[in-house]
């Protein structure tokens, strides 16, 4: 399929084309709305109080710093949008090869990938992640990206193999290999655009992950810095004003809601099964 | 079949080891001080800095203590909590895994119950009204932090309605020689909220992989024709399409197993639920190395056997994966 | 002003008739409290210090007098007597103490000189707990004069002398503890099911769920007025919220941050108690280079720019932003309840044109305008250290933050875990903190962190004054005059600005209404819980079994 056939084929079906649409409209917002927006830093009237409801000035409220909810929003989506593309591009695609590797090549190369994975699955990932970031005093946000994408894939690598063990035994796969098919093309034509539906699916949960485990490393001094906002610290430094000012903490847990969906749609676009449905 | 089921034992086994050395070195690689939380917000003088790192054995060199850990484990002894001021890791872990157990292999039940019912329910009617709902529902549910559902649901049920309690695994102040139907009730009770919390915020990840396993099933030539050959719906189903995309749930199955030994850290707390997830965050938060040592080894062994489990299963279930062939 | 009155509130409910009420309380009643952690070791393990277990400890274990209502360490007529019935000066260096005949170990045996002199040796072995043994310093010998008296030489005639000899280290019950080394009580039965000479005992203990104390009917200072108190740990500050919203607790140890504290504040079933707190918050500036602390710092070796620094934020606002209204600023190293001893040098307050103006006469001006002030090429930019998991201190660095980045000072916050910044504390690798400290209610204690002799000990910013070591050191060692010479040390250390001083917290402790003759002890919140009753005819369900 060629680049200009997968995109047509998103844009053609009405899901992919709404997910197009969301993400495209946050990705622009995240990109000029913070110029149209108030200062996301900027802490007004602390003395005042902040946490004050939605108004017109301040259209979904202000936080505990009095700091503009929409403006902390829109800028927190660069660094979670950042972060959750980045780290789950790299996450998936290690898994996928090291899964299709496993999966297809099987005997020793299989043994010792799976092993592996094994052993680093037992390693609490927070030691992982400790282990990458503790040694830099600041943590800048591509070794951000990489820690976590890196520490992400071991999961995803289990579950291809497992999908790519099932479709080895499958009768069109056996078949192109009784046909003299060499591996590439069978890694490339049958067991690839197969292991598609799992990998579509950890990417979609994977967006969400991530943007959450953000929240939990910034918890802990390892995420995103302060004072920077990002919708996985804010949700957590406003945890505990979810009853008492519910705006500070839904605005970003809903965007977060969005970007997963928009992620689900294409990806469920893109990997629906060309042949026609059954009956 | 015996030499290979051999073999996949002693890999599993070098796997344990492998992953138990390379916890420990991960662990003293990590910066930060295990003395820290001892003085409890008061100054700590040197005096007594070098007094403790001798009691704990931290002034030994590493391999030592490396040494140390294996000799004592394989006697059953974990070693004494330094964060605990020399309470024996072993008794820690024992207070605290029933708890954990429970909720654990309660959760992970249902949220494998629901998940696949609702995967199963969306591929059979792929593209359809449900179909969309249901999986935006799980999507937006999956997405949501556990704290968070946590703290709505108790906010709700608890507080404001009084459906169930605010926390807690028993009523604190249950008479405990009360029946044992009053007190199996009150746990029940106490299990509803946490049990809820942990299985919406991850049935979504079980139902989305059940869907695509199931889809890229029910397109199979062999589905085809047994549709063809007329047997009925259901059985095509659960027989025939279930069956085939038994595998990577399995796998999916192998990789949240943890959950019934490691807890779920924001969910416990929320709920103060006496589980092993809390102690293990506040060992790895305080650098308290026996006790990290003691729940990971017991977690990477829970690991390590749900993913030898998973690849067994699998291969018992489905015939043309077995290695004799 | 708010000082005084302050007292008077907390204090003022002992001067109900203890009568009154005590007669009407005829059930048995419940005390059920929420607290962020469970105790460890409820028995006095001197090596170690770990509030929760204290807290439960001071109910099982008496020491012998207790501070009195001004919490003073030096007047000697202020203390209540407990253990001890008196105590007579021999001679300048030397305190007879007299048992109380009655007291009594909860197995029948009595209290004896011999628990007194058991408990304080082993505090004073360095080989067991070097940082008691450092404040036990002074005293030169304990010994047992019969079976009720006990002898308390000291090494110099000094003001704090009864304070020493009661305030850290309770009897312990030798006759049961003689055989038991210290460092293997954590496996000894007796950790779980110790023997006190209080008020209470531990009738129940089911690690991580709960630890239900009951009264001793025997305890000789009187029966307590409630029969039972509960712990109930619950880790989330949330959780402890929502115990109170639902009326399943009487009373919650800390709620940690004002918005929680908002959301219970109108609840009409508690009673707030303001208690002041033993901790203070501030701010060191390393006065040595991070990279290399042989070196002096780059920024902060400047005197007039830490004091700008401190008049660019406004702390009254930022601590009681974290901390809440009671909260008192001071402005040296003094918590609230050491700030009852000693008056606080004059007020930095807030003066943003003031700071700007001193930053420029020292050199600092934006001479490449990029929005942050810089000399010879050197921004005005440092890193803001703090513990990532402090909900309350990572709120007022975003604040901090945000005020200095207005007056072109570039901060970087890093939030690092708490075993790490107490790794980069004690070593020195960082610009500014952001500390959190308990005091003993005594200024004696300033000398760890605030003398040259502290340095690559507690003393962490390399503050160094021989002029407020000298007034520490004669403060130490004199008998009248020792709170001026405090005093003047404190003041001297404040005109250096050597740290920006930040929150003396007051906290503010719910306690259901219920609850009557209500003390909330600043050293240990309940330790005082047996003097409470329950006032009659409010009793609820779980008051009657």
């Amino acid at each position: 399929m060629t680049t200009d056939g997968w995109l047509r084929q998103l844009w053609l079906r009405p899901a992919g084309r709404v997910g197009v649409i969301l993400l495209v409209v946050m990705s622009l917002t995240a990109a000029i709305g913070p110029a149209f927006l108030p200062d996301p830093l900027a802490q007004p009237d602390l003395a005042q109080g902040g946490l004050r409801p939605p108004d017109q000035i301040h259209l979904l409220g202000t936080d505990y710093h009095s700091r503009d909810v929409m403006a902390r929003v829109v800028t927190g989506a660069r660094v979670s949008l950042a972060v959750a593309f980045g780290a789950v591009l790299l996450s998936i695609t290690l898994g996928g090869m090291v899964g299709l590797a496993a999966g297809y090549l099987g005997s020793w190369i299989d043994a010792a990938l799976m092993r592996l994975v094994d052993a680093a699955l037992a390693i609490p990932r927070l030691f992982l992640l400790l282990i990458m970031v503790a040694s830099m005093e600041r943590i800048p946000l591509w070794l951000l990206i990489v820690a976590i994408g890196a520490t992400g894939w071991f999961g995803t690598s289990r579950l291809v193999r497992a999908e790519v063990r099932r479709l080895r035994a499958m009768d069109f796969v056996r078949s192109a290999e009784a046909l003299g098919a060499t591996r590439r093309r069978i890694l490339a034509r049958h067991l690839l655009p197969n292991v598609l539906g799992p990998l579509t699916v950890a990417t979609t949960l994977a967006v969400g992950d991530v943007i959450l485990l953000e929240a939990g490393l910034s918890f802990l001094g390892l995420g995103v810095q302060p004072p920077t906002p990002s919708w996985g610290g804010m949700i957590m430094e406003n945890k505990s004003f979810l009853v008492t000012a519910p705006w500070t903490s839904l605005a970003p847990g809903l965007a977060i809601v969005i970007a997963v969906v928009a992620v689900n749609l294409i990806g469920e676009s893109l990997h629906q099964d060309p042949a026609p449905p059954l009956s | 079949m015996i030499r290979w089921l051999a073999g996949r034992l002693l890999q599993t086994l070098a796997t344990y080891a492998l992953a138990v050395t390379l916890l420990f070195i991960m662990m003293r690689l990590t910066p930060g001080d295990p003395l820290a939380g001892l003085s409890d917000e008061r100054p700590l003088p040197a005096e007594a800095r070098e007094l403790l790192r001798r009691r704990y054995r931290l002034d030994q060199p590493v391999l030592t203590q490396y040494a140390d850990f294996l000799a004592g484990a394989l006697r059953g002894d974990l070693g004494v909590s330094i964060a605990q001021h020399g309470r024996p890791v072993t008794a820690l872990i024992r207070e605290r895994l029933p708890a954990t157990l429970l909720l654990g292999t309660t959760a992970l039940a249902a949220m494998f119950g629901i998940g696949i019912a609702v995967g199963v329910l969306q591929a059979t009617r792929a593209g359809s009204v449900t179909d969309r709902v249901l999986g935006i529902l799980s999507l937006t549910a999956y997405a949501t932090p556990s704290f968070w559902l946590g703290l709505v649901l108790t906010w709700a049920l608890a507080i404001e309605w009084h459906w169930f309690p605010v926390a807690f695994m028993h009523a604190p102040l249950l008479d405990p020689d009360a029946g044992w139907w009053v007190r199996l009730t009150d746990l029940l009770w106490h299990l509803v909220l946490p049990v809820t919390t942990l299985t919406l915020v991850s049935f979504g990840a079980v139902a989305r992989y059940q869907r695509a396993a199931m889809l890229e099933a029910l397109g199979l030539g062999a589905i085809r024709t047994a549709r063809t050959k007329g047997l009925r719906d259901r059985s095509i189903l659960w027989h025939h399409a279930w069956r085939n995309s038994v595998g990577p749930m399995l796998a999916l199955f192998g990789l949240w197993l943890p959950l019934v030994v490691a807890g779920s850290v924001f969910v416990e707390s929320v709920y103060a639920w006496p589980g092993l997830g809390t102690l293990a965050a506040e060992s790895i938060g305080s650098r308290d190395y026996p006790v990290i040592m003691g729940v990971a080894i017991l977690v990477s062994a829970v690991v390590i056997g749900g993913n030898l489990l998973a690849d067994l299963l699998h291969g018992w279930l489905d015939p043309r994966l077995r290695p004799s062939q | 002003m708010t000082r005084p009155l302050l007292g008077l509130a907390l204090w003022g409910s002992l001067l109900i008739p203890r009568a009154a009420l005590g007669q009407a309380s005829v059930l048995p009643g419940t005390l059920v409290i929420a607290v962020a952690r469970e105790a460890i070791s409820p028995v006095p393990t001197l090596w170690a210090s770990d509030h929760p277990s204290q807290e439960v400890s001071d109910l099982l274990f008496l020491h012998l007098a207790d501070l009195g209502p001004t919490l003073s360490t030096t007047d000697e007529s202020s203390f209540v007597p407990r253990l001890a019935r008196r105590w007579t000066r021999r001679d300048p260096q030397t305190l007879i103490f007299e048992l109380d005949p009655r007291a009594q170990w909860q197995d029948g045996v009595p209290v004896t000189a011999r628990d007194v002199v058991f408990a304080l040796e082993r505090a004073r072995n360095p080989n067991l707990s070097p940082q008691l043994a450092a404040l036990l310093g002074r005293i030169d010998r304990v010994t047992a004069r019969d079976n009720h008296r006990v002898e308390i030489h000291y090494r110099l005639a000094y003001a704090e002398q009864l304070y020493d000899a009661v305030f850290h280290a309770p009897p312990l019950p030798a006759h049961l503890l003689t055989g038991v080394a210290p460092e293997s009580l954590a496996t000894a039965p007796f950790r779980s099911r110790p023997v006190g000479n209080g008020p209470y005992s531990i009738t129940r203990w089911e690690p991580g769920k709960i630890l239900e104390l009951t009264a001793n009917p025997a305890f000789f200072l009187g029966k307590p007025g409630i029969h039972r108190v509960v712990f109930l740990p619950s880790p989330d500050p949330e959780t402890r919220v929502n115990l109170m919203l639902a009326g399943e607790v009487d009373a919650v140890e800390n709620l940690y941050s004002l918005p929680n504290w908002h959301r219970v504040e109108a609840l009409p079933a508690f009673h707030y108690y303001p208690v002041p707190g033993l901790g203070v918050v501030y701010s060191v500036f390393n006065q040595r280079d991070p990279a290399d602390t042989s070196r002096p710092h780059p920024i902060f070796t400047d005197p007039v720019v830490r004091q700008a620094l401190v008049q660019l934020l406004d702390r009254e606002v930022l601590s009681r932003a974290a901390y809440g209204n009671l909260t008192e600023v001071p402005d040296a190293p003094v918590s609230a309840v050491l700030g009852r001893a000693i008056t606080l040098p004059p007020h930095l307050a807030v003066d943003t044109s003031l700071s700007r103006r001193h930053l420029a006469a020292s050199g600092w001006l934006d001479h490449d305008e990029d929005g942050v002030l810089d000399k010879n090429g050197r921004p005005l930019a440092f890193a803001l250290m703090v513990p990532s998991v402090s909900a309350s201190r990572m709120a007022m660095a975003a604040t901090m933050q945000e005020a200095w980045r207005r007056a072109g000072v570039r901060v970087q916050v890093e939030p690092v875990e708490p075993p790490v910044y107490v790794e980069r504390r004690n070593a020195g690798r960082f610009d500014l903190d952001l500390y959190s400290v308990i005091q003993d209610p005594t200024p004696s204690g300033l000398a760890q962190s605030w003398s040259c002799a502290g340095i690559g000990g507690s003393n962490a910013g390399y503050f160094c004054d021989p002029v407020v070591d000298t007034l520490l050191a004669q403060a130490g060692r004199s008998l009248t005059a020792s709170h001026r010479l405090y005093q003047d040390a404190v003041r001297r250390l404040a005109e250096d600005v050597p740290a920006i001083f930040l929150a003396a917290p007051v906290n503010s402790v719910p306690v259901h209404r219920r609850f009557a003759n209500v003390v909330l002890r600043p050293e240990s919140f309940w330790a005082a819980v047996w003097q409470w009753r329950i006032l009659p005819g409010a009793e609820l369900e779980r008051d009657r079994r």
